[in-house]
């Protein structure tokens, strides 16, 4: 019974570990700013790919 | 924050200089908790999609990629302080949209000889533009009708306002004209900066809505058949698209164009799978139908860009293909009901009932919702949403095979903004006026998209017009997929002098009124 509790337990604690951690993300918009980071990275890459331009 | 509708500053989201916004709403426990679970599921597509090492690998092939970074934001933009019911037909709309475009995306990759090169698959491909009617298609349940064009530049520009402007660029430097319609000029770009993905046994391409269009569609039937061998069939739509005398060239270039697809690509044209999606084409109108006919009261529901977007996605790029879209039909049709019948409002207040007409503004299409929230502006509904309401014929008989062709042919020639901007006297500026006194309206958000040449032509006849039926014209000038010509801010500031001088009235959220978004995705 305790086992069962305690397993109980740990997946009520992880349940609501990753709805704290997702719902700050949602909600301070981190998805967005951390993209944002990554943008300019990503059009750098795009420059230095070789490309068969013509009409 | 708060729960009520109107009652945040919406304006105090945005921080200067920023690509994205300072945080998301707080719209009272219920809705943000549906919110925030909406975005999950967002989250979870776009985790399914990155899964697939071939999309990765696009990822870093393809420019324009880079702007589904932005997904999420684009949804943030469309929701804007919407609550209850409007919140959830914007979700249920733009939720589908984004699941739909991630297949899109993952099949063009699959058979795209860069990346998936899956050869099997790209033989059951057939491209298509991005503004073009998928009536052809509607028979061929087993081929995978594509568009390159709708990922890379009209799904692009949604996502980020400035999409758009390296393919723009690369057109003018090849000495392509730069006065024509960027968005074509765009998808023109695309193929002469190679990127766009090679696929497909084939491809239909369709005389559009203008010059531009063609200007566009001759350089990348160039490089598709000259270089990676892959046959063009130009479907030819009249331009008199009311006129009976056309109809009959019409329905022979739909059947050259099955003819074509059925010749490149060994797979007959099916019957039973066309009127099944006719049957479902007439569900889609049937919802629509209601739903303006619930704007033409004084408590419309599915309205702005709740109804423009997913009228564009569902009539031409879907036409009754795919089966999730009559589910999503269903689903904002209950919703309005029930909003309608509480008597709802999607703002504290609502000022002025308008129509919006002309092409708008690609890259600041949520510039509808900023009407409502700034300005109390109900968007009743816009050009492109003004659609063909005509029902195909739904039962397989011989006279009825006769007359699909058709209704494909009707639906062709109909398709979003050429259905108006093409046809005559009637269809564009008659018909405006029509819907201003069906709907009640007491104002006109008339768009000036200066590349539009069909439509710049009409200005003088416009304002006379309005000025003889006494209702309040605004123009809105834009360059469709150009934010560096008139940038979102220019846009809203034709509105809100319009608003201070004509009406003397003030904004309902003056945070509104300006905003720091010109960096913005």
């Amino acid at each position: 019974m305790s086992l069962f509790l305690n397993i109980i337990k740990v997946v009520a604690i992880v349940i609501v570990a990753l709805f704290a951690l997702t719902f700050t993300v949602y909600f301070f918009n981190l998805d967005m700013k951390l993209t944002a980071a990554i943008y300019p990275w990503l059009n750098k890459q795009y420059d230095k790919v070789k490309r068969d331009q013509h009409l | 924050m708060a729960k009520e509708v109107g009652a945040d500053r919406l304006g105090d989201f945005y921080k200067e200089g920023s690509l994205v916004r300072k945080r998301r709403e707080w719209r009272g426990l219920a809705d943000t908790m549906y919110d925030y679970s909406r975005w999950l599921k967002i989250m979870m597509t776009l985790g399914k999609f990155v899964m697939k090492p071939r999309n990765v690998k696009a990822m870093f092939r393809y420019r324009w990629m880079a702007n589904y970074l932005a997904v999420p934001m684009m949804v943030d933009r469309h929701t804007q302080g919407l609550r209850g019911e409007y919140l959830r037909i914007c979700h249920e709309e733009q939720d589908l949209v984004i699941d739909d475009v991630a297949k899109l995306l993952d099949s063009l990759f699959r058979g795209d000889r860069r990346i998936g090169n899956d050869k099997k698959f790209s033989d059951k491909v057939v491209l298509v533009d991005e503004n073009e009617m998928t009536a052809v298609m509607m028979g061929f349940p087993t081929l995978k009708c594509l568009s390159r064009e709708t990922p890379s530049t009209y799904v692009s520009v949604l996502l980020n306002q400035y999409a758009a402007c390296h393919y723009i660029d690369v057109a003018q430097e090849f000495g392509l004209a730069g006065d024509v319609c960027p968005m074509p000029e765009a998808e023109a770009g695309v193929s002469i900066d190679d990127d766009a993905p090679v696929l497909g046994a084939c491809a239909i391409q369709c005389n559009t809505t203008c010059d531009g269009s063609l200007l566009g569609n001759g350089v990348i039937s160039q490089r598709l058949e000259k270089e990676d061998g892959i046959p063009v069939f130009q479907l030819a739509a009249p331009l008199r698209h009311r006129e009976d005398d056309v109809q009959e060239y019409a329905a022979q270039e739909i059947r050259n164009a099955i003819a074509f697809i059925e010749k490149h690509t060994g797979v007959k044209w099916d019957w039973k799978a066309y009127f099944e999606c006719a049957k479902r084409v007439n569900y889609a109108t049937e919802c629509r139908q209601e739903w303006l006919e619930m704007n033409r009261t004084p408590y419309p529901q599915v309205f702005g860009s709740n109804l423009a977007l997913y009228t564009e996605t569902n009539y031409m790029a879907i036409c009754g293909r795919v089966a999730a879209f009559e589910k999503a039909d269903r689903k904002i049709t209950k919703l309005a009901r029930q909003a309608y019948a509480k008597k709802k409002m999607a703002a504290k207040e609502y000022r002025h009932r308008a129509i919006v007409w002309g092409v708008q503004s690609h890259y600041y299409m949520d510039f509808l919702v900023w009407l409502l929230n700034c300005w109390g502006i109900v968007p009743l509904t816009d050009m492109l949403s003004m659609v063909s309401t005509k029902k195909l014929v739904t039962e397989d008989t011989p006279e009825n095979r006769e007359q699909a062709i058709y209704d494909m042919a009707w639906l062709t020639e109909n398709m979003i903004m050429r259905n108006r901007t093409h046809g005559g006297y009637k269809v564009l500026l008659d018909e405006l006026w029509e819907f201003v006194e069906m709907f009640n309206a007491d104002m006109v958000i008339l768009w000036e998209h200066m590349s539009c040449k069909a439509l710049d032509g009409m200005h003088g006849l416009f304002e006379e017009k309005a000025r003889e039926k006494g209702i309040p014209l605004v123009w809105v000038s834009h360059d469709l997929f150009d934010p560096r010509i008139i940038s979102r801010q220019g846009v809203r500031d034709q509105i809100n002098s319009f608003m201070h001088t004509v009406f003397n009235e003030e904004p309902i959220d003056p945070s509104l009124e300006v905003l720091p978004d010109e960096k913005s995705w």
